[in-house]
């Protein structure tokens, strides 16, 4: 089992297509410690010194994911318009799945079926990869939304750094039966844009289970989530800032410094523990001695290594463009940009800088900093070379149909001429967030060797009436518009108002 | 009627003043498009007359009138322009910045059913192009509840941002009932109803006898202005719009509208499905989502993506808002359409929501809402099926003039199109 080490780099590369086993039966613990592992956030190292006491590093996830898959016969979807989400477009194609995994992917006299194979006909349908949102609260403000449920914003100070969204989801949120509706298979959960650091974002494939640890997608990259602009600055204005954007900055970065103090102090305690572990002589002395952990610094020291995600809210292209400057000072990299209103004013920068921008098609107007949105904003950011559009939902709402949503994005990036079709923006709501959140690997493109995460359309996605008939995930079928046993109903809709005519999936 | 106001000289005018502006004389053909007539089915290959901002004449092989600019339509979708039946557009540019937001007032301002749209309705706004370029040729401009129940008086606008463009005012008074009334009376629904009866009841004493009522002591009686304002309610001449969504909620209004005999509109209804027959019993029409779905609330938890098909199919008149953002994305109301359609509406109904059934159950279809003779000049051609997201209109009139379609947003676009240096930074481009 190839072991995977999620630094920015490798979450910016659109790796080929990998054979990499979605590492259902990995556990952190059993993550083999490289050269290059973080300091504070590998595993035990196994000594063999022989004092018996071996300092144990803190695992990189304590709260491991325990989601499998669910069984799903061989499947072959035949004569279908295939969208690969590599750009690619196969008129009557053939995806085939087995296992759990894309087998093939071709056009339907090149792809052939085992003959246990059960055959879908596709014809006059089409197939994407399963839909993912990189910017969704689901399961932290959850249905029904009421004070008892919002667990989405720790609004206790600027710095949350130290939360995880995680150990908000509530899994009973019906939202996600909506959502696989709408053929969503993964999505990134992030706490709320309160604070400038608002805490640990979490990555879920959309498969209900009794806990989060059963829905987190394996081997998925933590994220931070930091916010800059209005939202810091309007909610601890006057209960001790920061106040303005100046003072966001200077939170920024002053917890920087501290973060890298930080990684610095468990560095050389490393380094002196494994000199000290090394040591032969008798007279030795006691192990050095570990400096306290530190749950908000441990987040921040995770995004200064590489090994956590960092996603910037951020609505103004004039304060990305600082941002990019603000990584730069610490030597980390913004993966994304999220909202990002006016990426068009600056996404020759983001493209230089290797940042995707994930936007809405037409939202505006509700606050200064999203007054000058544009309907062409993730087209022009995909007209650049190297650009990265992502369109995210923030809503569960929004979530149930990115398809449209991108839709309106690449009509009204069409109508100035900039050349995307289907097989290009189907890339905005499939592999670009799959890229940006560090799980291109696994899903995100119909590709041999990825996770079976496929969607089949009653007809072109691109438009207001295209529904998701079937959604696959793993190779699973988790939801079946013409068969109600295959459309999941949260606890909370059970025994609720006529049951049988409310909740479930799509509703 | 406190004043009505019209763009245009109709046959039909309402007590109250009236603002003539001179028509436009000019004469446009719309020739051989798809024409969605909405109150007289589909005409292929059909086309449209305008005349002196009125529809003159609607057919299969019409000749375009001498001097007419002709416009070919063919291959393109015709329809009357799309009535956004409840938004804030003209009260709020920027949601979170209180200057530019007048919506609704901040927390204990005492008056709420006196409060006027048609004086705060600034036809500058930015919200206006934005939604014109997207076919949106009128809207209900209404204020929101803030401390009472309710929010005060709408006004009926055209999109065209001419200081002329509010065409009816006090077309509706608004109020918030079901939980968001019940937050403002105690946190109890039988609160919510109590203090509606309450001020209803006051405005049947001030009607009956408006100098007795006066007279009493200030500590004897509710805000004067707010009372005053409730008249045209209980008398049954102005509709009163309510934000309500649960079933039981949406039988004890029914029950109220019975009671004093007035005339209701409902805004939500996400639970109007299962009250259906009752609401089409009681004639009362509704705005609803398309796109709506999440138990999120006690009130709401059978919220389905059905509710507009199951109410139109069970006889209730329907049209559509966006719930989002009702202002600055008004223009979504027909992807609400669509996607209603996709969830069983049948198609012309959709159609219906977005224009004539909007305008029927705002008291204009005499004027608004469907194309046929004698009927104001809101037009529309469209470069594909209306309720696609991927079509924009080609065209737009408002009262026969055709609109400009450019707007602050295509002209951040093109101003940014090209992010070269160039020999002058962008503050030097576009926006001329």
């Amino acid at each position: 089992m190839q072991n995977v080490r999620w630094t920015a780099l490798a979450v910016l590369m659109l790796s080929a297509c990998s054979q990499q086993n979605a590492g259902q039966s990995e556990t952190a613990t059993e993550t083999e410690q490289t050269a290059e592992s973080p300091a504070d956030a590998t595993a035990p190292s196994r000594s063999t010194a022989e004092t018996g006491e071996v300092a144990e590093r803190p695992p990189l996830d304590p709260y491991p994911s325990t989601y499998e898959r669910y069984p799903g016969e061989t499947v072959l979807i035949t004569g279908a318009m295939v969208l690969t989400g590599t750009g690619e477009r196969i008129d009557n194609g053939s995806v085939l799945l087995q296992d759990g995994k894309i087998a093939a992917v071709g056009a339907a006299d090149a792809v052939a079926a085992p003959d246990d194979a059960a055959t879908i006909n596709a014809d006059g349908k089409w197939v994407t990869p399963g839909v993912i949102d990189i910017h969704s609260h689901l399961g932290d403000y959850p249905s029904p939304s009421t004070a008892s449920t919002s667990d989405g914003n720790e609004v206790v100070g600027p710095n949350t750094a130290y939360v995880w969204a995680e150990h908000s989801v509530w899994p009973q949120d019906a939202g996600f039966t909506r959502a696989l509706a709408g053929g969503v298979t993964s999505l990134q959960v992030l706490p709320g844009s309160a604070n400038l650091f608002g805490g640990r974002t979490t990555t879920l494939k959309n498969v209900p289970s009794r806990s989060v640890q059963g829905m987190k997608f394996p081997g998925a990259p933590y994220g931070l989530k930091m916010a800059c602009g209005e939202n810091p600055k309007r909610i601890y204005g006057n209960s001790g800032g920061p106040g303005t954007r100046m003072g966001n900055f200077a939170g920024y970065r002053s917890a920087w410094i501290e973060a890298q103090g930080y990684k610095k102090k468990w560095d050389d305690y490393w380094a002196d523990y494994e000199e000290w572990q090394n040591d032969d002589s008798n007279d030795k002395g006691d192990a050095p001695e570990s400096p306290a952990r530190d749950l908000k610094l441990e987040t921040l020291a995770g995004a200064l290594r590489g090994d956590i995600v960092v996603n910037m809210h951020c609505y103004r292209g004039d304060e990305m463009v600082q941002v990019l400057d603000l990584a730069n000072e610490f030597g980390y990299k913004v993966t994304t940009f999220h909202h990002a209103i006016e990426a068009y004013k600056v996404a020759d920068y983001l493209a230089e800088n290797e940042v995707c921008a994930a936007v809405w098609a037409d939202w505006w107007g509700f606050k200064l900093e999203a007054y000058d949105t544009v309907s062409e904003n993730a087209a022009l950011v995909h007209a650049q070379p190297g650009g990265c559009a992502i369109i995210h939902s923030d809503d569960s709402r929004g979530i149930q149909r990115l398809n449209q949503e991108a839709a309106k994005a690449m009509a009204a990036g069409r109508r100035i001429g900039i050349d995307i079709g289907p097989e290009d923006a189907v890339a905005w709501f499939t592999a670009n967030p799959a890229k940006a959140m560090g799980i291109i690997d696994q899903t995100g493109t119909l590709e041999a060797g990825k996770m079976a995460d496929v969607v089949i359309w009653n007809q072109n996605p691109f438009s207001v009436y295209a529904r998701a008939e079937q959604v696959f995930i793993d190779g699973a079928l988790m939801f079946d518009r013409n068969d109600p046993s295959l459309s999941p109903r949260m606890d909370f809709e059970i025994g609720q108002r006529d049951n049988g005519f409310t909740g479930g999936a799509g509703q | 009627m406190n004043g009505v106001f019209m763009k245009t000289l109709t046959g039909l005018i309402a007590a109250g003043s009236v603002l003539a502006t001179a028509a436009s004389a000019q004469t446009i053909a719309i020739m051989d498009g798809t024409v969605h007539t909405v109150s007289g089915g589909v005409i292929e290959n059909g086309d449209v007359i305008i005349r002196d901002g009125r529809i003159a004449q609607v057919g299969a092989d019409l000749s375009a009138p001498s001097g007419a600019t002709v416009i070919d339509a063919s291959g393109k979708i015709v329809t009357p322009g799309l009535i956004a039946p409840y938004t804030n557009i003209g009260l709020v540019e920027i949601g979170l910045d209180n200057e530019a937001n007048d919506s609704s007032p901040q927390e204990g301002f005492p008056l709420g059913a006196a409060l006027n749209a048609v004086d705060a309705f600034n036809p500058d706004s930015t919200v206006i192009p934005v939604n014109r370029a997207s076919g949106v040729t009128r809207a209900l401009s209404a204020p929101n509840s803030g401390d009472t129940l309710f929010g005060g008086k709408a006004a009926l606008v055209d999109l065209s941002g001419a200081p002329g463009s509010v065409m009816r005012a006090d077309l509706a008074q608004t109020a918030a009932m079901g939980y968001g009334g019940a937050s403002r009376t105690g946190d109890t629904r039988m609160g919510a109803w109590a203090v509606m009866r309450e001020y209803l009841d006051e405005a049947r004493s001030y009607q009956a006898n408006p100098n007795d009522y006066v007279r009493r002591p200030r500590s004897d009686r509710m805000m004067l202005s707010d009372i005053k304002a409730l008249v045209p309610v209980v008398s049954g001449e102005q509709p009163l719009l309510v934000a309500i969504d649960g079933a039981a909620d949406i039988r004890t209004l029914i029950r109220l509208k019975n009671t004093y005999r007035l005339r209701v509109i409902i805004l939500g209804a996400l639970e109007g499905w299962r009250v259906a027959d009752e609401l089409a019993a009681a004639n009362i029409p509704v705005i609803v989502s398309g796109t709506a779905n999440l138990p999120d609330q006690f009130e709401e938890l059978s919220a389905t993506l059905q509710n507009a098909a199951r109410l139109h199919e069970a006889g209730v008149q329907i049209a559509f808002y966006e719930t989002n953002d009702t202002t600055h994305n008004a223009r979504l109301i027909r992807q609400h359409a669509g996607n209603a359609v996709a969830e069983g509406l049948p198609y012309d109904a959709a159609i219906a929501a977005l224009t004539l059934n909007a305008a029927r159950m705002l008291g204009v279809a005499d004027q608004l809402g469907s194309l046929q003779p004698g009927r104001v000049a809101d037009v529309v051609i469209w470069d594909g099926d209306p309720l696609e997201v991927t079509t924009v209109p080609e065209a737009v009139f408002i009262d026969g003039r055709p609109q400009d379609l450019n707007n602050r947003q295509r002209m951040l676009m093109e101003r940014y199109r090209d992010l070269d240096r160039g020999d002058l930074p962008h503050a030097y481009r576009g926006g001329e």
